[in-house]
Protein backbone atom coordinates (compact mmCIF):
# COMPACT_ATOMS: atom_id res chain seq x y z
CA UNK A 1 0.00 0.00 0.00
CA UNK A 2 1.29 3.38 -0.90
CA UNK A 3 2.06 5.86 1.77
CA UNK A 4 0.91 9.26 0.76
CA UNK A 5 2.11 12.65 1.69
CA UNK A 6 -0.39 15.40 2.06
CA UNK A 7 -0.03 19.08 1.75
CA UNK A 8 -2.65 21.62 2.49
CA UNK A 9 -2.11 24.56 0.21
CA UNK A 10 -2.42 28.01 1.56
CA UNK A 11 -2.91 30.42 -1.26
CA UNK A 12 -1.15 33.60 -0.28
CA UNK A 13 -2.28 36.68 -2.08
CA UNK A 14 0.06 39.42 -3.04
CA UNK A 15 -1.46 41.29 -0.15
CA UNK A 16 0.22 38.87 2.20
CA UNK A 17 3.54 40.47 1.35
CA UNK A 18 2.66 43.18 3.82
CA UNK A 19 1.29 40.81 6.41
CA UNK A 20 4.21 38.42 6.30
CA UNK A 21 6.86 41.10 6.21
CA UNK A 22 9.80 40.02 8.24
CA UNK A 23 10.95 42.17 11.13
CA UNK A 24 14.55 41.47 12.09
CA UNK A 25 15.02 41.48 15.87
CA UNK A 26 17.05 44.40 17.18
CA UNK A 27 19.92 42.15 18.30
CA UNK A 28 20.40 40.93 14.75
CA UNK A 29 21.72 44.28 13.59
CA UNK A 30 25.30 43.80 14.86
CA UNK A 31 26.12 40.08 14.89
CA UNK A 32 26.87 38.42 11.56
CA UNK A 33 24.51 35.55 10.88
CA UNK A 34 25.66 32.11 9.72
CA UNK A 35 25.27 31.91 5.96
CA UNK A 36 24.01 28.81 4.17
CA UNK A 37 26.28 27.39 1.50
CA UNK A 38 25.30 27.67 -2.13
CA UNK A 39 26.68 25.58 -4.98
CA UNK A 40 29.16 27.53 -7.08
CA UNK A 41 27.14 26.98 -10.24
CA UNK A 42 23.84 28.33 -8.86
CA UNK A 43 22.49 31.08 -11.12
CA UNK A 44 19.67 33.57 -10.76
CA UNK A 45 18.42 35.98 -13.40
CA UNK A 46 15.36 37.77 -14.70
CA UNK A 47 13.09 36.12 -17.24
CA UNK A 48 12.25 38.38 -20.17
CA UNK A 49 13.38 41.61 -18.53
CA UNK A 50 16.63 42.94 -19.97
CA UNK A 51 18.80 45.79 -18.80
CA UNK A 52 17.39 49.04 -20.20
CA UNK A 53 13.95 47.51 -20.90
CA UNK A 54 10.90 49.75 -21.15
CA UNK A 55 8.07 48.41 -18.99
CA UNK A 56 4.44 49.33 -18.29
CA UNK A 57 3.56 50.66 -14.85
CA UNK A 58 2.45 47.19 -13.79
CA UNK A 59 4.56 44.20 -14.75
CA UNK A 60 5.34 40.69 -13.64
CA UNK A 61 8.82 39.75 -12.51
CA UNK A 62 9.70 36.09 -13.07
CA UNK A 63 12.83 34.34 -11.91
CA UNK A 64 15.17 31.97 -13.68
CA UNK A 65 16.87 29.95 -10.98
CA UNK A 66 19.20 27.05 -11.61
CA UNK A 67 21.17 24.88 -9.22
CA UNK A 68 18.91 25.58 -6.24
CA UNK A 69 15.35 25.05 -5.07
CA UNK A 70 12.68 27.49 -3.92
CA UNK A 71 11.31 26.88 -0.42
CA UNK A 72 9.15 29.06 1.82
CA UNK A 73 10.96 31.23 4.36
CA UNK A 74 11.40 29.66 7.77
CA UNK A 75 12.13 26.13 6.54
CA UNK A 76 15.83 25.32 6.83
CA UNK A 77 16.63 23.19 3.80
CA UNK A 78 19.95 22.62 2.05
CA UNK A 79 20.36 24.24 -1.38
CA UNK A 80 17.10 26.12 -1.05
CA UNK A 81 15.82 29.57 -0.30
CA UNK A 82 13.38 32.21 -1.39
CA UNK A 83 13.49 35.18 -3.72
CA UNK A 84 13.89 38.87 -2.93
CA UNK A 85 13.63 41.79 -5.31
CA UNK A 86 15.70 44.86 -4.56
CA UNK A 87 14.12 47.95 -6.07
CA UNK A 88 16.07 51.20 -6.35
CA UNK A 89 18.55 50.13 -3.71
CA UNK A 90 22.12 48.87 -3.25
CA UNK A 91 22.95 45.35 -2.10
CA UNK A 92 22.29 45.00 1.65
CA UNK A 93 25.04 43.52 3.91
CA UNK A 94 25.35 39.88 2.89
CA UNK A 95 25.79 38.48 6.42
CA UNK A 96 22.53 40.00 7.66
CA UNK A 97 18.88 39.18 6.99
CA UNK A 98 17.65 41.16 4.00
CA UNK A 99 15.62 44.10 5.31
CA UNK A 100 11.91 44.11 4.66
CA UNK A 101 10.64 47.40 3.38
CA UNK A 102 9.33 49.00 0.24
CA UNK A 103 12.68 48.55 -1.49
CA UNK A 104 13.21 44.91 -0.55
CA UNK A 105 10.34 42.67 -1.58
CA UNK A 106 10.31 39.27 0.13
CA UNK A 107 8.68 36.37 -1.64
CA UNK A 108 8.60 34.45 1.58
CA UNK A 109 6.02 31.85 0.69
CA UNK A 110 8.14 30.52 -2.13
CA UNK A 111 6.50 32.46 -4.98
CA UNK A 112 8.28 32.29 -8.31
CA UNK A 113 6.70 35.39 -9.78
CA UNK A 114 5.28 38.63 -8.50
CA UNK A 115 3.44 41.59 -9.95
CA UNK A 116 5.23 44.85 -9.33
CA UNK A 117 3.77 48.32 -9.81
CA UNK A 118 6.19 51.21 -10.09
CA UNK A 119 5.69 54.90 -10.80
CA UNK A 120 6.86 56.18 -14.17
CA UNK A 121 10.58 56.81 -14.44
CA UNK A 122 13.91 55.05 -14.14
CA UNK A 123 14.25 52.24 -11.61
CA UNK A 124 16.83 49.63 -10.74
CA UNK A 125 15.94 46.01 -10.08
CA UNK A 126 18.07 43.23 -8.67
CA UNK A 127 17.24 39.71 -7.53
CA UNK A 128 18.80 38.25 -4.41
CA UNK A 129 18.20 34.73 -3.14
CA UNK A 130 18.32 34.06 0.59
CA UNK A 131 17.97 31.15 2.96
CA UNK A 132 15.20 30.33 5.46
CA UNK A 133 16.51 33.09 7.72
CA UNK A 134 16.48 35.72 4.92
CA UNK A 135 20.30 35.73 4.96
CA UNK A 136 21.93 35.57 1.49
CA UNK A 137 23.87 32.40 0.71
CA UNK A 138 27.62 32.04 0.52
CA UNK A 139 28.50 32.79 -2.28
CA UNK A 140 25.45 35.02 -2.79
CA UNK A 141 23.03 33.87 -5.47
CA UNK A 142 21.92 37.04 -7.19
CA UNK A 143 21.27 38.62 -10.53
CA UNK A 144 22.89 41.66 -12.10
CA UNK A 145 21.40 44.99 -11.13
CA UNK A 146 19.42 46.18 -14.15
CA UNK A 147 17.92 49.55 -14.93
CA UNK A 148 14.44 49.71 -16.41
CA UNK A 149 12.39 52.57 -17.74
CA UNK A 150 8.79 52.49 -16.51
CA UNK A 151 6.40 54.25 -18.85
CA UNK A 152 3.40 56.40 -18.12
CA UNK A 153 0.07 54.90 -19.04
CA UNK A 154 -2.37 57.75 -19.38
CA UNK A 155 -5.87 56.45 -18.93
CA UNK A 156 -8.98 58.55 -18.64
CA UNK A 157 -11.51 56.77 -16.48
CA UNK A 158 -15.11 57.67 -15.81
CA UNK A 159 -15.54 58.29 -12.10
CA UNK A 160 -18.42 56.93 -10.08
CA UNK A 161 -20.37 59.60 -8.19
CA UNK A 162 -20.16 59.40 -4.42
CA UNK A 163 -23.39 59.51 -2.40
CA UNK A 164 -23.79 62.74 -0.39
CA UNK A 165 -22.74 62.28 3.22
CA UNK A 166 -20.65 59.18 2.52
CA UNK A 167 -17.27 59.05 4.24
CA UNK A 168 -14.43 56.73 5.17
CA UNK A 169 -12.40 56.92 8.36
CA UNK A 170 -9.96 55.04 10.59
CA UNK A 171 -11.57 53.17 13.46
CA UNK A 172 -9.90 53.75 16.85
CA UNK A 173 -6.87 55.45 15.30
CA UNK A 174 -6.40 59.19 15.57
CA UNK A 175 -3.84 61.62 14.29
CA UNK A 176 -0.68 61.45 16.40
CA UNK A 177 -1.36 57.95 17.75
CA UNK A 178 1.49 55.65 18.76
CA UNK A 179 1.26 52.11 17.38
CA UNK A 180 3.56 49.05 17.50
CA UNK A 181 5.50 47.85 14.46
CA UNK A 182 2.89 45.20 13.80
CA UNK A 183 -0.61 46.60 14.09
CA UNK A 184 -4.09 45.96 12.93
CA UNK A 185 -5.60 48.96 11.20
CA UNK A 186 -9.40 49.07 10.94
CA UNK A 187 -11.26 50.93 8.25
CA UNK A 188 -14.70 52.43 8.66
CA UNK A 189 -17.13 53.45 5.94
CA UNK A 190 -20.43 55.27 6.24
CA UNK A 191 -23.09 55.91 3.62
CA UNK A 192 -21.34 53.71 1.10
CA UNK A 193 -21.37 49.94 0.62
CA UNK A 194 -18.24 47.84 0.58
CA UNK A 195 -18.18 45.89 -2.65
CA UNK A 196 -15.28 43.80 -3.91
CA UNK A 197 -13.11 45.11 -6.72
CA UNK A 198 -14.52 44.12 -10.06
CA UNK A 199 -18.11 44.15 -8.81
CA UNK A 200 -20.05 47.14 -10.10
CA UNK A 201 -22.19 48.70 -7.43
CA UNK A 202 -24.06 52.02 -7.78
CA UNK A 203 -22.84 53.19 -4.38
CA UNK A 204 -19.98 50.91 -3.45
CA UNK A 205 -16.24 50.69 -3.37
CA UNK A 206 -13.31 49.11 -1.62
CA UNK A 207 -10.65 50.51 0.68
CA UNK A 208 -7.12 51.51 -0.19
CA UNK A 209 -4.58 52.33 2.47
CA UNK A 210 -2.07 54.96 1.44
CA UNK A 211 1.14 54.65 3.46
CA UNK A 212 3.68 57.48 3.44
CA UNK A 213 2.44 58.91 0.19
CA UNK A 214 0.46 61.83 -1.13
CA UNK A 215 -2.89 61.34 -2.84
CA UNK A 216 -2.53 59.68 -6.25
CA UNK A 217 -4.22 61.31 -9.28
CA UNK A 218 -7.95 61.04 -8.54
CA UNK A 219 -9.05 60.33 -12.09
CA UNK A 220 -6.81 57.28 -12.43
CA UNK A 221 -6.71 53.79 -11.07
CA UNK A 222 -5.09 53.89 -7.63
CA UNK A 223 -1.61 52.37 -8.02
CA UNK A 224 -0.98 49.02 -6.37
CA UNK A 225 2.30 48.92 -4.52
CA UNK A 226 3.62 49.05 -1.00
CA UNK A 227 2.47 52.61 -0.58
CA UNK A 228 -1.00 51.92 -1.94
CA UNK A 229 -2.40 48.76 -0.41
CA UNK A 230 -5.62 47.46 -1.99
CA UNK A 231 -8.35 45.68 -0.10
CA UNK A 232 -10.13 44.43 -3.15
CA UNK A 233 -12.29 41.87 -1.40
CA UNK A 234 -14.01 44.45 0.74
CA UNK A 235 -11.84 43.87 3.81
CA UNK A 236 -12.35 46.24 6.70
CA UNK A 237 -9.05 45.71 8.47
CA UNK A 238 -5.47 44.82 7.74
CA UNK A 239 -2.38 43.85 9.67
CA UNK A 240 0.49 46.03 8.59
CA UNK A 241 4.12 46.07 9.58
CA UNK A 242 5.94 49.38 9.61
CA UNK A 243 9.49 50.21 10.68
CA UNK A 244 9.78 52.37 13.82
CA UNK A 245 9.44 56.09 13.18
CA UNK A 246 6.89 58.54 11.85
CA UNK A 247 4.52 57.44 9.11
CA UNK A 248 1.44 58.83 7.43
CA UNK A 249 -1.70 56.84 6.72
CA UNK A 250 -4.72 57.75 4.64
CA UNK A 251 -7.75 55.84 3.42
CA UNK A 252 -9.07 56.26 -0.10
CA UNK A 253 -12.07 54.39 -1.44
CA UNK A 254 -11.89 53.14 -5.01
CA UNK A 255 -14.72 51.87 -7.21
CA UNK A 256 -14.84 48.51 -9.02
CA UNK A 257 -12.02 49.74 -11.27
CA UNK A 258 -9.94 51.12 -8.36
CA UNK A 259 -10.71 54.69 -9.45
CA UNK A 260 -11.62 57.13 -6.65
CA UNK A 261 -15.18 58.43 -6.53
CA UNK A 262 -16.31 61.92 -7.46
CA UNK A 263 -15.95 63.64 -5.02
CA UNK A 264 -13.29 61.30 -3.60
CA UNK A 265 -14.17 59.36 -0.44
CA UNK A 266 -11.08 59.62 1.70
CA UNK A 267 -10.04 60.02 5.29
CA UNK A 268 -7.84 62.83 6.54
CA UNK A 269 -4.16 61.94 6.26
CA UNK A 270 -3.03 61.02 9.76
CA UNK A 271 0.42 60.82 11.27
CA UNK A 272 1.32 57.84 13.45
CA UNK A 273 4.42 57.11 15.47
CA UNK A 274 5.56 53.51 15.23
CA UNK A 275 7.52 52.11 18.16
CA UNK A 276 9.14 48.71 18.66
CA UNK A 277 6.81 46.36 20.42
CA UNK A 278 4.30 43.63 20.17
CA UNK A 279 0.73 43.96 19.08
CA UNK A 280 -1.43 46.44 20.98
CA UNK A 281 -4.70 45.70 22.67
CA UNK A 282 -6.34 47.23 19.61
CA UNK A 283 -5.59 43.98 17.86
CA UNK A 284 -8.24 42.22 19.87
CA UNK A 285 -11.48 41.69 18.01
CA UNK A 286 -14.00 44.23 19.29
CA UNK A 287 -17.23 42.67 20.49
CA UNK A 288 -19.39 45.23 18.77
CA UNK A 289 -19.23 47.51 15.76
CA UNK A 290 -19.33 51.31 16.20
CA UNK A 291 -23.11 51.26 15.71
CA UNK A 292 -23.62 48.71 18.49
CA UNK A 293 -24.33 45.63 16.38
CA UNK A 294 -22.28 42.48 17.10
CA UNK A 295 -18.93 42.32 15.31
CA UNK A 296 -18.67 40.37 12.06
CA UNK A 297 -17.24 36.86 12.27
CA UNK A 298 -13.64 36.86 11.04
CA UNK A 299 -12.75 34.72 8.03
CA UNK A 300 -9.33 33.70 6.70
CA UNK A 301 -8.19 36.24 4.09
CA UNK A 302 -7.72 33.54 1.45
CA UNK A 303 -11.16 31.96 1.76
CA UNK A 304 -13.20 32.00 -1.43
CA UNK A 305 -16.52 30.72 -2.71
CA UNK A 306 -17.11 30.00 -6.39
CA UNK A 307 -19.42 28.26 -8.83
CA UNK A 308 -18.34 24.80 -9.92
CA UNK A 309 -21.44 24.75 -12.15
CA UNK A 310 -22.71 26.72 -13.99
CA UNK A 311 -20.02 29.13 -15.12
CA UNK A 312 -20.51 32.71 -16.24
CA UNK A 313 -22.19 32.79 -19.66
CA UNK A 314 -23.34 29.15 -19.62
CA UNK A 315 -26.60 28.08 -21.24
CA UNK A 316 -28.47 25.83 -18.81
CA UNK A 317 -31.63 23.73 -18.64
CA UNK A 318 -34.70 25.14 -16.86
CA UNK A 319 -34.03 22.66 -14.05
CA UNK A 320 -30.35 22.63 -13.22
CA UNK A 321 -28.21 21.76 -10.26
CA UNK A 322 -26.05 24.65 -9.11
CA UNK A 323 -22.87 23.35 -7.48
CA UNK A 324 -20.82 25.41 -5.06
CA UNK A 325 -17.08 25.34 -4.41
CA UNK A 326 -15.45 26.62 -1.24
CA UNK A 327 -11.77 27.19 -0.63
CA UNK A 328 -10.01 27.41 2.75
CA UNK A 329 -13.14 27.17 4.87
CA UNK A 330 -15.61 24.51 5.91
CA UNK A 331 -19.37 24.14 5.76
CA UNK A 332 -21.59 23.91 8.82
CA UNK A 333 -25.38 24.03 9.10
CA UNK A 334 -26.90 27.40 10.03
CA UNK A 335 -26.90 27.90 13.78
CA UNK A 336 -23.66 25.97 14.34
CA UNK A 337 -20.97 28.38 15.54
CA UNK A 338 -17.56 26.98 14.65
CA UNK A 339 -14.47 28.95 13.61
CA UNK A 340 -13.79 29.06 9.87
CA UNK A 341 -17.13 27.60 8.90
CA UNK A 342 -20.39 28.93 7.54
CA UNK A 343 -23.08 28.10 5.03
CA UNK A 344 -23.90 29.01 1.46
CA UNK A 345 -26.55 31.38 0.09
CA UNK A 346 -27.55 31.44 -3.54
CA UNK A 347 -28.74 34.85 -4.75
CA UNK A 348 -30.88 34.66 -7.89
CA UNK A 349 -31.70 37.76 -9.94
CA UNK A 350 -31.02 40.14 -7.08
CA UNK A 351 -28.22 42.63 -6.45
CA UNK A 352 -25.54 41.88 -3.88
CA UNK A 353 -27.27 42.44 -0.51
CA UNK A 354 -25.61 44.58 2.19
CA UNK A 355 -22.61 42.67 3.50
CA UNK A 356 -22.87 43.80 7.11
CA UNK A 357 -26.28 42.35 7.96
CA UNK A 358 -28.14 39.05 7.67
CA UNK A 359 -28.98 37.91 4.14
CA UNK A 360 -32.73 38.27 3.57
CA UNK A 361 -34.67 35.02 3.15
CA UNK A 362 -36.99 35.05 0.16
CA UNK A 363 -37.34 33.46 -3.25
CA UNK A 364 -34.34 35.38 -4.56
CA UNK A 365 -32.09 34.59 -1.60
CA UNK A 366 -31.91 30.84 -1.09
CA UNK A 367 -30.43 29.77 2.24
CA UNK A 368 -28.59 26.47 2.28
CA UNK A 369 -28.93 26.21 6.02
CA UNK A 370 -28.47 22.45 6.14
CA UNK A 371 -24.88 22.70 4.97
CA UNK A 372 -25.72 21.76 1.38
CA UNK A 373 -23.10 22.30 -1.29
CA UNK A 374 -25.43 22.08 -4.28
CA UNK A 375 -29.00 23.05 -5.08
CA UNK A 376 -31.41 22.14 -7.85
CA UNK A 377 -33.24 25.21 -9.13
CA UNK A 378 -35.92 25.75 -11.78
CA UNK A 379 -35.88 29.01 -13.68
CA UNK A 380 -37.99 30.43 -16.51
CA UNK A 381 -36.52 30.86 -19.99
CA UNK A 382 -34.22 33.85 -20.38
CA UNK A 383 -31.25 35.51 -18.74
CA UNK A 384 -30.64 35.21 -15.01
CA UNK A 385 -27.93 36.22 -12.56
CA UNK A 386 -26.55 34.00 -9.82
CA UNK A 387 -24.24 34.85 -6.95
CA UNK A 388 -22.96 32.90 -3.95
CA UNK A 389 -22.47 34.44 -0.54
CA UNK A 390 -20.99 32.44 2.31
CA UNK A 391 -22.08 33.59 5.78
CA UNK A 392 -21.68 32.75 9.43
CA UNK A 393 -24.17 30.84 11.56
CA UNK A 394 -26.43 33.92 11.79
CA UNK A 395 -26.58 34.45 8.00
CA UNK A 396 -24.32 37.51 8.34
CA UNK A 397 -21.34 37.69 5.94
CA UNK A 398 -17.87 37.30 7.39
CA UNK A 399 -15.13 39.90 7.62
CA UNK A 400 -13.76 39.95 4.94
CA UNK A 401 -16.95 38.89 3.16
CA UNK A 402 -16.78 35.69 1.12
CA UNK A 403 -18.77 36.00 -2.06
CA UNK A 404 -18.53 34.89 -5.64
CA UNK A 405 -18.74 36.93 -8.79
CA UNK A 406 -22.29 37.61 -9.92
CA UNK A 407 -22.56 35.34 -12.97
CA UNK A 408 -25.00 35.49 -15.85
CA UNK A 409 -26.64 32.35 -17.23
CA UNK A 410 -29.18 31.80 -19.99
CA UNK A 411 -31.98 29.29 -19.54
CA UNK A 412 -32.92 27.58 -22.79
CA UNK A 413 -35.54 24.84 -22.47
CA UNK A 414 -34.31 21.81 -24.31
CA UNK A 415 -31.96 24.11 -26.14
CA UNK A 416 -28.24 23.99 -26.17
CA UNK A 417 -26.99 21.22 -23.96
CA UNK A 418 -24.73 22.51 -21.23
CA UNK A 419 -21.17 21.40 -21.42
CA UNK A 420 -20.92 17.88 -20.05
CA UNK A 421 -19.11 18.07 -16.80
CA UNK A 422 -18.86 14.46 -15.67
CA UNK B 1 -27.87 11.76 -16.69
CA UNK B 2 -24.88 9.61 -16.01
CA UNK B 3 -24.46 10.46 -12.32
CA UNK B 4 -27.76 8.77 -11.42
CA UNK B 5 -26.93 5.62 -13.29
CA UNK B 6 -23.49 5.63 -11.77
CA UNK B 7 -24.88 6.07 -8.30
CA UNK B 8 -27.12 3.05 -8.62
CA UNK B 9 -24.25 1.07 -9.97
CA UNK B 10 -21.93 2.18 -7.22
CA UNK B 11 -24.57 1.56 -4.59
CA UNK B 12 -24.98 -1.97 -5.81
CA UNK B 13 -21.25 -2.48 -5.94
CA UNK B 14 -20.95 -0.99 -2.53
CA UNK B 15 -23.55 -3.23 -0.98
CA UNK B 16 -21.89 -6.22 -2.54
CA UNK B 17 -18.55 -5.08 -1.19
CA UNK B 18 -19.89 -4.21 2.23
CA UNK B 19 -21.71 -7.49 2.82
CA UNK B 20 -18.65 -9.72 3.37
CA UNK B 21 -17.04 -6.98 5.42
CA UNK B 22 -20.01 -6.84 7.79
CA UNK B 23 -20.07 -10.59 8.00
CA UNK B 24 -16.34 -10.62 8.64
CA UNK B 25 -16.53 -7.99 11.35
CA UNK B 26 -19.46 -9.69 13.03
CA UNK B 27 -17.82 -13.08 12.78
CA UNK B 28 -14.48 -11.91 14.08
CA UNK B 29 -15.74 -9.88 16.97
CA UNK B 30 -19.47 -10.05 17.52
CA UNK B 31 -19.33 -8.02 20.73
CA UNK B 32 -17.61 -5.13 18.97
CA UNK B 33 -20.05 -5.18 16.09
CA UNK B 34 -23.02 -5.04 18.43
CA UNK B 35 -21.63 -2.33 20.69
CA UNK B 36 -20.90 -0.01 17.75
CA UNK B 37 -22.52 3.40 18.11
CA UNK B 38 -25.86 3.83 16.33
CA UNK B 39 -25.51 4.86 12.71
CA UNK B 40 -27.21 7.92 11.32
CA UNK B 41 -29.69 7.16 8.55
CA UNK B 42 -28.76 8.55 5.14
CA UNK B 43 -31.60 10.25 3.25
CA UNK B 44 -32.83 8.65 0.06
CA UNK B 45 -30.88 9.75 -2.97
CA UNK B 46 -27.87 10.88 -0.94
CA UNK B 47 -24.76 10.62 -3.04
CA UNK B 48 -21.17 11.77 -2.78
CA UNK B 49 -19.11 12.20 -5.92
CA UNK B 50 -15.93 13.71 -7.31
CA UNK B 51 -16.08 17.02 -9.16
CA UNK B 52 -12.36 16.62 -9.68
CA UNK B 53 -10.46 14.51 -10.48
CA UNK B 54 -12.47 12.07 -12.56
CA UNK B 55 -11.76 8.38 -13.04
CA UNK B 56 -8.69 7.68 -15.15
CA UNK B 57 -7.43 11.25 -15.16
CA UNK B 58 -3.76 12.17 -15.28
CA UNK B 59 -3.08 14.71 -12.54
CA UNK B 60 -0.05 16.69 -11.31
CA UNK B 61 1.66 15.68 -8.07
CA UNK B 62 -0.19 18.39 -6.17
CA UNK B 63 -3.85 18.75 -6.97
CA UNK B 64 -7.13 19.80 -5.43
CA UNK B 65 -9.76 17.17 -4.85
CA UNK B 66 -13.25 18.72 -5.07
CA UNK B 67 -16.22 16.88 -3.65
CA UNK B 68 -19.88 17.05 -4.47
CA UNK B 69 -22.68 15.95 -2.18
CA UNK B 70 -26.26 15.40 -3.27
CA UNK B 71 -29.34 15.48 -1.03
CA UNK B 72 -27.33 16.06 2.15
CA UNK B 73 -25.41 18.83 3.87
CA UNK B 74 -21.98 19.21 5.37
CA UNK B 75 -21.26 19.76 9.04
CA UNK B 76 -18.00 19.82 10.97
CA UNK B 77 -17.12 16.64 12.84
CA UNK B 78 -18.65 16.65 16.31
CA UNK B 79 -21.73 18.55 15.17
CA UNK B 80 -24.75 16.26 15.43
CA UNK B 81 -27.23 17.43 12.83
CA UNK B 82 -29.63 15.34 10.82
CA UNK B 83 -28.86 14.69 7.16
CA UNK B 84 -25.32 16.01 7.44
CA UNK B 85 -21.84 14.58 7.61
CA UNK B 86 -18.27 15.36 6.70
CA UNK B 87 -16.12 14.11 3.87
CA UNK B 88 -13.35 11.54 4.10
CA UNK B 89 -10.96 10.97 1.25
CA UNK B 90 -9.70 7.39 1.09
CA UNK B 91 -6.41 7.12 -0.74
CA UNK B 92 -5.13 3.73 -1.87
CA UNK B 93 -7.28 1.96 0.67
CA UNK B 94 -10.64 0.24 1.03
CA UNK B 95 -13.37 1.42 3.37
CA UNK B 96 -13.37 -0.35 6.72
CA UNK B 97 -16.41 -1.94 8.36
CA UNK B 98 -19.30 0.53 7.87
CA UNK B 99 -20.30 0.44 11.53
CA UNK B 100 -16.89 1.55 12.80
CA UNK B 101 -15.45 5.08 12.84
CA UNK B 102 -13.30 5.80 9.80
CA UNK B 103 -9.65 5.60 10.90
CA UNK B 104 -7.55 8.76 10.73
CA UNK B 105 -4.23 8.14 9.01
CA UNK B 106 -2.34 8.97 5.85
CA UNK B 107 -4.75 6.94 3.77
CA UNK B 108 -7.97 8.21 5.31
CA UNK B 109 -8.08 11.99 5.13
CA UNK B 110 -10.70 13.56 7.39
CA UNK B 111 -12.20 16.85 6.32
CA UNK B 112 -13.41 17.51 9.82
CA UNK B 113 -14.20 21.19 9.48
CA UNK B 114 -16.81 20.61 6.80
CA UNK B 115 -14.49 21.35 3.89
CA UNK B 116 -15.60 20.48 0.38
CA UNK B 117 -12.14 20.42 -1.17
CA UNK B 118 -8.62 19.45 -0.12
CA UNK B 119 -5.20 19.77 -1.70
CA UNK B 120 -3.26 16.50 -1.77
CA UNK B 121 0.28 15.72 -2.83
CA UNK B 122 0.86 12.21 -4.12
CA UNK B 123 3.96 10.51 -5.48
CA UNK B 124 4.09 9.73 -9.19
CA UNK B 125 2.18 6.67 -10.29
CA UNK B 126 -1.24 5.08 -10.02
CA UNK B 127 -3.45 5.85 -7.03
CA UNK B 128 -7.02 5.13 -6.06
CA UNK B 129 -9.33 7.69 -4.49
CA UNK B 130 -12.70 7.17 -2.87
CA UNK B 131 -15.03 9.43 -0.92
CA UNK B 132 -16.89 8.32 2.17
CA UNK B 133 -19.15 10.52 4.26
CA UNK B 134 -18.95 10.15 8.03
CA UNK B 135 -21.35 11.43 10.69
CA UNK B 136 -20.40 13.51 13.73
CA UNK B 137 -18.62 10.46 15.16
CA UNK B 138 -16.82 9.68 11.85
CA UNK B 139 -19.08 6.63 11.42
CA UNK B 140 -20.49 6.06 7.92
CA UNK B 141 -24.22 6.55 7.49
CA UNK B 142 -26.72 3.76 6.97
CA UNK B 143 -26.54 2.97 4.07
CA UNK B 144 -23.01 4.39 3.66
CA UNK B 145 -22.79 7.49 1.47
CA UNK B 146 -19.78 6.58 -0.59
CA UNK B 147 -18.43 7.31 -4.04
CA UNK B 148 -17.13 4.83 -6.56
CA UNK B 149 -13.41 4.13 -6.24
CA UNK B 150 -11.59 6.02 -8.96
CA UNK B 151 -8.06 5.68 -10.31
CA UNK B 152 -5.80 8.63 -11.07
CA UNK B 153 -2.36 8.68 -12.59
CA UNK B 154 0.05 11.17 -11.04
CA UNK B 155 2.53 12.32 -13.65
Amino acid sequence: MHRVRLGVMSVLLTLAVVATAFVPPASAQEAARPRSKAPADARLDFVDIADGARLPGKFVVRFALSGMEVAPAGLPQPNAGHHHILIDTELPPLDQPIPSDFNHLHLGSGQTEIEVVLPAGRHTLQLLFADHDHVPHDPPVMSRRITVEVGEEPQEQARVAAAPGARVFFVDLVDGATIPTRSIIRFGAEGVALSPAGTKHPNGGHHHLLINTALPPLDHEIPSDFNHVHFGRGQTEAEITLPPGEHTLQLLLGDHDHVPHDPPLMSPRIRVRVVEGEQLASAAQPATRPDGRPALTPAPPDAAVYFIYPRDGDVIFPSSTVRFGLRNMGVAPAGVAKPNTGHHHLIINAPTPPLDEAIPADLNHIHLGGGQTERRITLPRGEHTLQLIFTDENHVPHDPPILSERIRVTVAPGGKRPEKRR
Amino acid sequence: MTPCRRSRLSLAALLAAAMPLVALAAGANPALAQSAPGRQPAPKGAEVYFHYPLDGLRVPERFTVRMGLKAMGLAPAGTEWSNTGHHHLLINTDPGPPDQPIPADYNNIHLGNGQSEVVVTLPKGRHTLQLLLGDHNHVPHDPPVMSRKITVYVR
